[in-house]
């Protein structure tokens, strides 16, 4: 794994012709649904969670195996997030960002299917720092599988479809300081379409 | 392919730290003190509880430009503002007093209103604070503006004067945000006499309860 990220990299910025020449890219956009960031009691039970967010990926993959290839995914999204209380109001909180960098495999399902899973890093950008994201954004761990779906277009373009499912777990340097124990699990679901361009 | 077996293994290790059930565990606010005002009425003893409502948010704050109170006030909002964990309290100063929800001047607070007035200071002796909260006939309506008031008993040079102004200001700002009790703790901003000049863990969670409680009392149109 050590290896595979430069390598990619260097790959991706040119270095390596004949590396270059195996590399796969795609470029795709979509949104990114997240369950609850934070559960609190305060009188009423507060949940604080992001809304719909507008995402784009950028990936690139290099064959391994025959059959399966490693790869890199970044992924940006915004969004507003809000809070909920029990009381029913909901209020508009600001703008978060999101960068995920992730490191995976893939390989083949069927026909125009391939599955994906990888590990990475999730960060949080608030465009403010208040409430929870006080004493600034957070980098946390983050876990991750999705399927893949290309279909030919041009000669060498495919238009692909995928979707995602991550899991991380959520916390802030503010919750901790504030006493929050533990952190949240935060699922997401990415659903996003576009362009890849490499070998099939 | 050697080091293709090996993913598994990284995967495994790299998902550790993910790998927990519980979920985040909120903390306990049980050390708030009480922050509502009990009155004597007719009928029995009335508790008075009050926050800015989230449609007359940001609070507008206008301060007299006299011993550095727009900065004391400034700061003493941030304060406030960094008290709350999901955006409950949002307030900005404003330079036209005629549209201002909360009036911070320098002097001494004339008899009137509901007055929460700080009493006198011992460790800080060269400030004092109050607020008056005017109440309509039925006592269930806040008449704005809620005027807040930082009297300087010394000339402006005097050493520790304007920590005492920074202080009370931040302490007279609490009752105007809806803290109307004093906290029984010393180390606490919201003590009737206050030595600190920050909030206290006791004083966050008593203005997150104090803005998630249902307040009695409504506040009419500026």
């Amino acid at each position: 794994m050590r290896t595979t990220l430069p390598l990619l990299v260097i790959t991706v910025a040119g270095g390596a012709p004949a590396l270059q020449a195996q590399v796969d890219y795609n470029a795709r956009v979509g949104v990114t649904w997240a369950s609850t960031l934070v559960q609190d009691i305060v009188i009423n039970q507060v949940e604080v969670r992001q809304k719909l967010a507008p995402t784009l990926v950028l990936g690139a993959a290099l064959p391994i195996a025959p059959r399966y290839r490693a790869g890199l995914e970044l992924a940006l999204a915004t969004s507003g997030y809000q809070r909920t209380e029990t009381a029913g109001e909901t209020v508009d909180l600001g703008t978060v960002r999101t960068g995920t960098i992730t490191l995976g495999l893939d390989g083949p399902v069927s026909g125009g299917l391939r599955w994906r899973g990888g590990l990475g890093l999730l960060r949080y950008w608030p465009a403010e720092e208040q409430g929870v994201f006080l004493q600034g954004g957070t980098t946390r761990f983050l876990a991750g599988a999705g399927i893949d779906y290309r279909r030919p277009i041009l000669a060498q373009w495919d238009m692909m479809a995928s979707l995602r499912y991550d899991f991380h777990r959520f916390t802030t340097a503010e919750l901790e300081d504030r006493g929050f124990s533990q952190s949240q699990g935060v699922h997401r679901v990415g659903v996003t379409v576009g362009l890849a361009r490499g070998r099939r | 392919m050697r080091a293709f077996r090996f993913f598994p293994l990284l995967g495994l290790v790299g998902a550790t730290p993910l790998l927990s059930c519980a979920d985040i565990g909120a903390p306990s606010r049980t050390i708030a003190y009480e922050w509502r005002r009990i009155v004597a009425t007719a009928a029995g003893p009335d508790t008075l509880a009050f926050h800015w409502p989230e449609s007359r948010l940001p609070v507008r704050i206008w301060a007299e430009d006299v011993l550095n109170l727009p900065v004391h006030v400034q700061q003493g909002l941030a304060k406030w503002e960094a008290a709350f964990l999901y955006g409950e309290l949002q307030a900005e100063l404003v330079s036209d007093s005629s549209v201002a929800d909360i009036i911070v001047s320098s002097g001494i607070a004339p008899k009137g209103g509901f007055s929460i007035t700080r009493l006198e200071s011992s460790m800080a002796p060269e400030c004092q604070g109050a607020t008056d909260i005017e109440l309509d006939a039925a006592g269930q309506q806040i008449i704005p503006p809620i005027r807040v008031y930082v009297d300087p008993r010394f000339a402006p040079s005097t050493p520790g004067l304007d920590m005492c102004m920074a202080l009370t200001t931040t302490h007279e700002l609490g009752h105007s945000l809806g803290i109307f009790a004093h906290s029984p703790n010393a180390e606490d901003i919201m003590f009737a006499d206050p030595a600190v000049t920050d909030l206290s863990e006791r004083d966050r969670a008593t203005a997150e309860l104090a803005y998630h409680t249902v307040p009695t009392l409504t506040v009419a149109p500026r």
